[in-house]
C-alpha cells in the first residue's frame, strides 16, 4: 500500500483511474517533497553549523532564537534577498537549468523509498535501478554549471565532478547489485522486508539480517562509494574551496545559489535513504514507529559525511580517479561475483 | 667533499676560519677598484662589468654560496648595488660587493646567471632606484604597476604627483586569453590576487595542461607599502619599530621588531643588558610558536579543506600563546614591544601569575602536538597529498637563497639563531631542525617540531627569568635620546624570522634617520622557489607547496 493509493482512499478517487490517481500520486509527492525539504533545511542551515561545530570544538550558533534554531529563517531571508548575479558571457538558458536540475533530481529518487508508516509515493519492480538513475542526473546539471558559467574554476569543477561519478557511480551500482542478489528483488519495499528476519540471536538480543550485518564489506564499499558520490570529504574535489574556489558553483549567487547548495544536501540524505534501505534495514525498527527510524538512520549517515568532512584530508584528482578505477572498482566487483557464489550455493 | 682537505672552496679563509679578506681581494683580482668597511664585513668595490665573474669566484672558489640580498641605492653621483653574500655553511663569513655605476647611464651586469635569487631582487632595484641590469632574463617592474612613471626610491622622483593606475591601464587580468586562438592545449588560470589560497593578495598566473600545471609566475607588489621609504622618514629612536610589526600579521612581529633592533643596536653600537635579551628570547620564540602554528592550521585548510578540526585546533592553541604575549606586550598583533637597547617594560606583575600561564602553555603542548600528529602527519590521505610533492633539492633552494623552515625542510641545516648568534640562543640548549624530505610534507614536519624547540627555549627563558636577581633587572640599555650614527656607516644584519631570514640593511648620512633602509624579507625569496616546486605537478599540489612555503605578503611586498 504506497502513500498515493492512500490518499486516492482517503479522497475517495478511483486509483484504477489514470487521472484520479494521478491527482492522488501529484499530492503524495508534495508530501514526500516537503517533508525532505523540511530536513534539508534544519540540516543545510543549522545541523551542519551544530555538527561541524561539535567536531571542531566551537559552539556555533546559539543566539537566534533556542538553540539558534532561528538561524534557518535567517538564513533564508538572507540568501533570497541577495543580488542574482549573472556574469557576462554566460551561457543561458543552460547556466538557469543547472541548478533547477542539481536540486530536482536527488528529490525525484524519494519517491520510491519506503520511509515507513506506509509513507512511500511509488513502489515499482525496478525500484533500487529508479533511484540510481536519477540520483546520477545531477551530473548532467553539474556539467552544466561548469561549462555555461565562463569560468575556468567551474570549468575545471565541472569536469571533476564528471570524472568524480564516473569513476565512483560504477562500484556504487554494482555493490547495490550485490544486495539484489540477496534480496532477489529489485522492488524497495522487498528488499526492505528481507530483512526483517533474525540473523542470530546474541543474549537474547535478536539482530536483524540488515545486509550492513550480512555482507559488512559492500556495506563499506557503498559507503566509501557515496562519499564521493555526493562528494564530500575526502572526495570533494569538484569544489575544492582553497584549489578551485568553489568548483561549478563558484559563479551562482542568490536563489541560484540556494538550489546548488539544497541540491547538495538532498543529494546526501538520498544517498543516506538508499544506504538506509538497501543495508540498514529501512525503517524497520522496535518501539518507534518506521518513520522516526528512518530518520534516524539517515541522519545517521549524514552525521557521518559531516564527520568525514571536517577530519579528513582531500585526494588528489588524479589520486581519486586511480582509487575509483583500479581501487573501488576492482573490489566492487570482487563483491558482486562472491556474493553470486554465496547466493548460488545457498539457493 | 671532507672538510678537512682544503677544497677550492676555501679560498680566502685564515687558518682560524675567518675570512681572509686580502687573499679575497687577489683572487677578484683587476675587477676590484676599491675597498669599503661595513660594520658586518669588508665590501669589494668592483667594475660594473665584472658582476658576474666576481661572484661566481667568490661563489665557487671562496664557498659563498648564498646570496643574503641585494641592495641599490642612489648617492649624488652614482648608483650602487651591493650584493650581500656569505655561507649556508658558516653565517658569520660575509662579505659585501658593491657595484657603482654612473648616474647617465646606470647599467650593471646582472648576478642572475650565477644565483638565481638574484633574478627578483634585481627586478626590485630596476623597479624602484632605477638601476638596469644587463644580461638579466625578465627586466620588468615587479611591485609597482608596469605603467608606472620613474623610480620611487631615485632621487628626481616627483613624489607629491599622483599616479592613479586603473585596472584598463594596468595589465587586465580579465582580458581575454590570447591563447584561446591558438591551437595549444594550454590554460592560463589566474590563481588571486583574490583567492581562498594564496593567503593574502598574491597573484599566480599559472598555465594549466588539463589538471596539471605547466608554468607558473607568482606575481606580486598588491600590498606594497612603501615600507622602505617610511622607515627612511622615521628617527631611529622610536619611529621605526613600529613598522616591522606590519611586515608579518602572522604572529611573528616580535621576531621582526629584532630584525630592526639588532641591526640599529649594530649601527649605533648599543649593548642590550642580559636581563632583556632573555626576556627578548622568550618573547621572540612565543612569537615563532604563533607564527608556525597558523602556518600548520591554514596549511591544514590548503590540503584538507574548508574549516576543519585541525584549523580551529590550531587556532585555539594559538589563542592561549596570543593571550600571554597580550600580558607581556599589551597588543595581540603590532606587539611594539622592543626598544633600541632593550624592551619597553618588564614582564607583567603579578610574575608568578604570568610564569604560571607560560607553564601550563608548555605543558600541554606535547599532548596538544599529538593531536596535530594523528590528524596531520600520520594522516595516509595527507602523506600520499604531500610526500614527494612540491619537492624542492637543496642546491636549487641554495641557488634561491632559500631560509628559514623552506631551507631546513630541504635539509638545510641552516639557522640564523645558532650560526650567528643573537639574543641569548647560544646559552640555551636547543636543535635545529632539518628533514631531509625535500617536499611539502618534509617542510610541515619542521614547522611542528620547530614548535617543541621553541617551547623548549621558551621553558628554559622561564627558568631564567624566576631565579633573576630583582636588583638587576635592567629593561634596557642607557640609550641617547637621539641616534645619529656616523655618516655613510653601513651594516648588513638579520635575524632568524618565522618564514625565514629577515635582515635589513641601513647606510647612515649623520641624520637621526636612515639614509637607506632595506628589508629582506625571507618570504621574498622563499616564494621564487614556488615555480621550481610546482611546475609539472597538479594543481591541488601547487597550492599544497604555496602553503608549505608559509609567505606572508606584508614581508614579501612591503
Amino acid at each position: 500500500m504506497t502513500l498515493s493509493d492512500t490518499i486516492a482512499g482517503l479522497l475517495g478517487l478511483n486509483a484504477n483511474d489514470p487521472l484520479q490517481f494521478f491527482i492522488a500520486a501529484i499530492i503524495a509527492s508534495a508530501i514526500v517533497g516537503t517533508f525532505m525539504l523540511v530536513n534539508v533545511a534544519i540540516a543545510g542551515p543549522w545541523a551542519k553549523r551544530k555538527i561541524t561545530a561539535a567536531f571542531t570544538d566551537r559552539i556555533a550558533v546559539n543566539r537566534i532564537g533556542p538553540f539558534g534554531l532561528m538561524i534557518i529563517v535567517a538564513d533564508a531571508v538572507r540568501l533570497l534577498s541577495k543580488e542574482l548575479i549573472v556574469p557576462e558571457k554566460v551561457d543561458r538558458p543552460a547556466w538557469d537549468l543547472a541548478p533547477l536540475i542539481i536540486a530536482g533530481s536527488a528529490l525525484f529518487g524519494f519517491a520510491v523509498i519506503p520511509m515507513g508508516s506506509g509513507v512511500q509515493v511509488a513502489d515499482p519492480e525496478v525500484g533500487l535501478a529508479y533511484v540510481f538513475a536519477v540520483a546520477s542526473l545531477a551530473s548532467i546539471g553539474l556539467v552544466m554549471a561548469g561549462y555555461a558559467s565562463n569560468n575556468k574554476y567551474s570549468m575545471l569543477g565541472g569536469l571533476r565532478a564528471v570524472a568524480q561519478n564516473l569513476a565512483y557511480e560504477i562500484p556504487l551500482v554494482l555493490t547495490g547489485v550485490s544486495v539484489v542478489l540477496f534480496a532477489g528483488t529489485l522492488r524497495m519495499s522487498e528488499i526492505v522486508a528481507a530483512q526483517t528476519e533474525t540473523l542470530v540471536t546474541i543474549a537474547g538480543i535478536g539482530i536483524p539480517s540488515w545486509y550492513a550485518f550480512v555482507n559488512p564489506f559492500a556495506f563499506v564499499l557503498f559507503l566509501v562509494a557515496n562519499l564521493a558520490e555526493v562528494g564530500r570529504n575526502p572526495f570533494d574535489t569538484p569544489e575544492a574551496p582553497t584549489e578551485i574556489v568553489a568548483g561549478y558553483q563558484t559563479e551562482y549567487s542568490s536563489v541560484y545559489f540556494v538550489l546548488m547548495y539544497l541540491g547538495e544536501f538532498i543529494h546526501i540524505f538520498l544517498g543516506g535513504a538508499i544506504i538506509t534501505t538497501i543495508f540498514l534495514g529501512g525503517p524497520t525498527g522496535p518501539v518507534l514507529p518506521g518513520i522516526v527510524w528512518f530518520l534516524i538512520k539517515i541522519w545517521a549517515v549524514f552525521l557521518f559525511t559531516q564527520w568525514a568532512r571536517s577530519a579528513l584530508p582531500r585526494v588528489r584528482i588524479d589520486q581519486l580517479i586511480e582509487i575509483g578505477w583500479k581501487g573501488m572498482l576492482v573490489l566492487s566487483f570482487a563483491n558482486l561475483v562472491l556474493t553470486a557464489i554465496i547466493v548460488g550455493v545457498i539457493a | 667533499m671532507s672538510l678537512e682537505e682544503p677544497g677550492p672552496r676555501d679560498v680566502g679563509l685564515t687558518k682560524a676560519g675567518e675570512v681572509n679578506y686580502d687573499e679575497l681581494e687577489s683572487l677578484l683580482g683587476d675587477a676590484v677598484l676599491d675597498r669599503e668597511t661595513h660594520l658586518n664585513a669588508e665590501a669589494f668595490v668592483i667594475r660594473p662589468d665584472a658582476v658576474q665573474d666576481t661572484l661566481s669566484a667568490l661563489k665557487e672558489e671562496a664557498g659563498f654560496d648564498f646570496l643574503n640580498c641585494v641592495t641599490a641605492q642612489e648617492y649624488q653621483d652614482r648608483y650602487e648595488t651591493i650584493y650581500h653574500m656569505t655561507k649556508y655553511d658558516d653565517r658569520t663569513q660575509e662579505v659585501g660587493v658593491v657595484v657603482p655605476t654612473s648616474k647617465d647611464d646606470p647599467v650593471s651586469e646582472s648576478a642572475e646567471p650565477v644565483f638565481r635569487t638574484a633574478d627578483w631582487h634585481e627586478r626590485e632595484a630596476y623597479d624602484l632606484v632605477g638601476i638596469e641590469y644587463a644580461d638579466h632574463p625578465d627586466m620588468r617592474r615587479i611591485l609597482l604597476p608596469e605603467t608606472w612613471q620613474g623610480h620611487p626610491l631615485s632621487m628626481d622622483y616627483d613624489q607629491t604627483k599622483p599616479q592613479i593606475v586603473t585596472l584598463r591601464e594596468n595589465k587586465n587580468p580579465l582580458e581575454e586569453d590570447q591563447r584561446l586562438n591558438d591551437d595549444s592545449d594550454t590554460m592560463m588560470l589566474n590563481i588571486g590576487p583574490h583567492h581562498p589560497a594564496t593567503h593574502g593578495v598574491l597573484h599566480v598566473e599559472a598555465t594549466l595542461d588539463g589538471e596539471q600545471v605547466a608554468d607558473v609566475e607568482p606575481d606580486i607588489g598588491y600590498i606594497h607599502r612603501c615600507e622602505e621609504q617610511m622607515c627612511q622618514q622615521g628617527t631611529y629612536r622610536h619611529q621605526i619599530m613600529p613598522y616591522p610589526d606590519r611586515w608579518d600579521w602572522g604572529g611573528a612581529g616580535l621576531l621582526n621588531e629584532w630584525a630592526y633592533a639588532r641591526t640599529a643596536e649594530e649601527l649605533a653600537d648599543i649593548d642590550v643588558p642580559e636581563y632583556a635579551q632573555v626576556i627578548r628570547t622568550m618573547s621572540g620564540e612565543l612569537s615563532r610558536i604563533l607564527s608556525h602554528m597558523l602556518a600548520v592550521a591554514a596549511y591544514a585548510l590548503d590540503v584538507v579543506g574548508d574549516f576543519t578540526a585541525t584549523f580551529m585546533y590550531g587556532m585555539q592553541d594559538r589563542e592561549t600563546v596570543q593571550n600571554i604575549l597580550e600580558d607581556l606586550t599589551g597588543q595581540r598583533l603590532m606587539f611594539n614591544y622592543f626598544r633600541l637597547g632593550g624592551v619597553a617594560w618588564d614582564l607583567p606583575e603579578p610574575r608568578e601569575e604570568f610564569f604560571e600561564k607560560i607553564r601550563a602553555f608548555i605543558d600541554d603542548l606535547p599532548e596538544k602536538l599529538e593531536e596535530y600528529h594523528n590528524l596531520l602527519t600520520s594522516n595516509e590521505i595527507l602523506q600520499v597529498r604531500t610526500v614527494d610533492t612540491g619537492r624542492l633539492e637543496p642546491e636549487v633552494a641554495k641557488n634561491y637563497g632559500a631560509t628559514g623552515p623552506v631551507a631546513r625542510g630541504s635539509g638545510i641545516d641552516y639557522d640564523v639563531r645558532r650560526d650567528d648568534p643573537y639574543g641569548y640562543y647560544d646559552k640555551l640548549d636547543w636543535d635545529v631542525v632539518t628533514e631531509e624530505g625535500c617536499d611539502n610534507y618534509a617542510r610541515l614536519l619542521v614547522r611542528l617540531q620547530e614548535v617543541e624547540e621553541s617551547a623548549k627555549i621558551i621553558n628554559q627563558c622561564v627558568d631564567l627569568l624566576e631565579d633573576w636577581p630583582e636588583e638587576d633587572r635592567t629593561i634596557q640599555a642607557n640609550v641617547p635620546r637621539t641616534i645619529k650614527p656616523e655618516p655613510d656607516t653601513e651594516v648588513y644584519k638579520s635575524v632568524e624570522a618565522a618564514k625565514g631570514e629577515l635582515g635589513i640593511y641601513i647606510r647612515s648620512d649623520g641624520t637621526d634617520s636612515p639614509a637607506r633602509f632595506k628589508i629582506r624579507g625571507g618570504s621574498f625569496s622563499n616564494l621564487q622557489t614556488l615555480p621550481e616546486m610546482a611546475e609539472g605537478e597538479y594543481i591541488a599540489d601547487l597550492i599544497a607547496s604555496l602553503g608549505s612555503l608559509d609567505t606572508i605578503m606584508g614581508e614579501v611586498d612591503r
